[in-house]
């Protein structure tokens, strides 16, 4: 346990002198304040784009808090996830690949413990930025268009959450695997392409983890039920436990 | 419609943080002539031309080891 | 009690045997000196006594405890040195070694003052820029400072001189030579100088293979020189010595160096005898009279020939 604190802590002093955790935070915050302010915005630079052109005619709705969260939920899943992956790409890979964790092994540290710290770590950043970004949007949405209607608050930003987890996973699987930054990259983002081909099976649909990061806003205005979404979070919360402990066996076979 | 100065309060903050982003990767691409691959001159223009991502990159594998 | 036993171990990477039924053992309080050239093996027996590569066939023991590959139980009794290590260079030495003591399960108290203490010993005390920026020597002090701090009852240190300068080498000796007696030391190298100023005990493996060992007296014995060497004042006096039919049965095959002579006996005494009554017969005065020693260098060059 003490190992686990002492290692756990390491991550962060690194995350903090590595610029992972700045990084993290000022993107977030920067994606949770400029989606209401592009929901908001957007129709307006429209509507003078149009009027450069008057043989066009746009209709466009005048923009709501529902926009604002649709616009929310796109950017984290697209960018924001990009930047996680991006940011802990090198957090399994770059030590093997460098060799600094042997000498923590030898120290007697479990490579268990290696897998979960790394896990926690990333994940407690993840948590906190993510809640950063939600807080700003909240504050414009709120700002912009007051009091408005929202369901299922609770598991519409749990469900991004989870996904972000289980990519977090597949970064560590892939670095434990490939001992290589553009390794674990390229198995994350092969595996997000993967979903996304299986989601165009109609049957696969409510079983793909991709779901929870693509159809939140849906939930969040009750176009969605929490049944629709319940299959997707087993198997994402399945898929992060057998990654984890594939980590920690591959990682036992493995030769330093 | 609202005039740009009265949207100004809320739209600076954003600035700032961007601006804040890629001066800081500026700032490290410049006090740090190590990179894991590219040179000076590929990092300043990724850091100044991609948005939020290229300081991202940077700082994540772009950035030399020694400290 | 054996620190360290290696019972019948294989490896190969591919098809390449790399180990070849290795059996050794290194007893308590012993420096001893693993020695081989470039590509011996050496590396891959120390990193599978730390369980980070698993053998293909044979046994380890740490202090009587099987090493198992990925588990880490035996390391808590070794203290290692890898041949280049690499530290998390955005921390300073002493963040570097409270990680090292926290994960080994040390107190707090403990862990500063002996974590004061090493870095003293090694020569780092008051250095407090971060690791990134430290040269290769003082990485590799900070090596043995972070090898130390669980007092291990063995270190095993892999080639820790060889990317040295000078002055860097004989810090790192130094250093080793103080830890002398307090833990055992398992130490890898193909620098011979090294070996003859700080070990007790020496293996040598070539191929994968081991192909000499034991103390180093007892291999010196073993190889007892045969060797006796005379110098003389004159080549006069050479004449005259190597003339007296008293010594006759050892000059055959003797090699002459100037005013020198090696003669090459089986029956030392013997020959020591013969050629002591000879000089004092014939009142030739040598300059020297020399029982030639074998190195450890002569010994390494006959076995991995």
């Amino acid at each position: 346990m003490r190992a686990y604190a002492a290692f756990c802590n390491k991550e962060f002093m690194e995350s903090v002198r590595t610029y992972k955790l700045f990084i993290m935070g000022a993107v977030f915050l920067l994606l949770g304040m400029m989606s209401p302010l592009l929901a908001r915005f957007t129709p307006a630079i429209l509507e003078a784009v149009a009027g450069e052109m008057p043989e066009m005619v746009i209709i466009i709705p005048e923009p709501s808090a529902y926009d604002s969260w649709l616009q929310f939920f796109s950017n984290i899943g697209q960018m924001g996830l990009l930047a996680l992956v991006i940011v802990f790409s090198g957090l399994t890979a770059g030590e093997i690949g460098k060799g600094t964790v042997i000498n923590m092994l030898t120290k007697g540290l479990s490579r268990g413990t290696v897998i979960f710290s790394k896990l926690s770590a990333a994940a407690a950043i993840w948590t906190v930025c993510y809640l950063l970004s939600i807080l700003a949007a909240f504050a414009y949405t709120a700002y912009f268009w007051g009091a408005h209607e929202t369901h299922h608050v609770f598991l519409s930003f749990f469900s991004m959450w989870l996904y972000g987890i289980l990519l977090i996973a597949f970064v560590i699987f892939g670095g434990i695997l490939t001992a290589s930054i553009y390794g674990s990259m390229l198995l994350t983002g092969g595996v997000v392409v993967v979903m996304m081909l299986i989601n165009i099976l109609p049957g696969a649909r409510p079983y793909n983890p991709i779901t929870l990061s693509g159809e939140n806003a849906l939930l969040l205005t009750a176009q969605r039920t929490v049944s629709d979404f319940a299959p997707a979070l087993i198997v994402c919360a399945a898929l992060i436990l057998l990654l984890t402990a594939g980590s920690v066996a591959v990682f036992n076979k493995k030769q330093l | 419609m609202e005039t740009l100065m009265e949207m100004l309060p809320i739209i600076l903050p954003l600035f700032i943080i961007q601006l804040i982003l890629m001066v800081t990767a500026l700032v490290h691409v410049l006090r740090h002539p190590n990179y894991r691959f590219g040179s000076r001159g590929i990092w300043m223009v990724v850091v100044i031309v991609l948005q939020i991502i290229g300081p991202v990159l940077y700082f994540a594998i772009g950035r030399g080891e020694e400290d | 009690m054996d620190i360290l036993r290696v019972e019948n171990v294989s490896k190969s990477f591919g098809g390449n045997k790399v180990i070849d039924g290795l059996s050794f053992a290194v007893p308590e309080n012993s420096v001893f000196g693993f020695l081989g050239q470039n590509g011996a093996g050496k590396t891959t027996t120390m990193k599978m006594a730390l369980g980070l590569l698993k053998p293909d066939g044979g046994e380890m023991y740490i202090c009587g405890e099987q090493v198992s590959c990925g588990q880490t139980n035996t390391n808590r009794h070794i203290g290692y040195l890898p041949d280049v290590p690499e530290f998390y260079p955005y921390m300073r030495p002493k963040e570097y070694l409270r990680l090292c003591g926290e994960i080994t399960g040390l107190s707090n108290d403990i862990i500063k003052s002996r974590g004061a203490e090493l870095l003293a010993l090694v020569g780092l005390e008051g250095v407090n820029k971060k690791i990134g920026g430290f040269s290769r020597g003082m990485k590799q002090r900070l090596g043995i400072a972070q090898a130390l701090l669980n007092e291990p009852k063995l270190l095993i240190c892999d080639e820790p001189t060889s990317a040295l300068d000078p002055i860097g080498r004989k810090e790192i000796l130094d250093i080793l030579q103080q830890v002398k007696g307090k833990t055992t030391v398992v130490f890898s190298t193909h620098i011979l100088s090294d070996v003859e100023r700080i070990c007790d005990r020496i293996a040598v493996i070539s191929k994968g293979r081991l192909v000499l060992s034991g103390t180093i007296q007892e291999l010196k014995a073993r190889h007892r020189a045969d060797g006796l060497t005379v110098e003389f004042a004159s080549p006069g006096d050479l004449d005259r010595f190597m003339g007296d039919p008293h010594v006759a049965p050892y000059t055959e095959g003797a090699a002459q160096n100037g005013l020198g002579v090696t003669l090459h006996v089986n029956d030392m005494a013997a020959a020591q005898t013969a050629v002591i009554e000879t000089l004092a017969q014939g009142r030739i005065l040598p300059l020297k009279l020399e029982v030639m020693e074998p190195t450890i260098e002569s010994l390494f060059l006959e076995v991995t020939k």
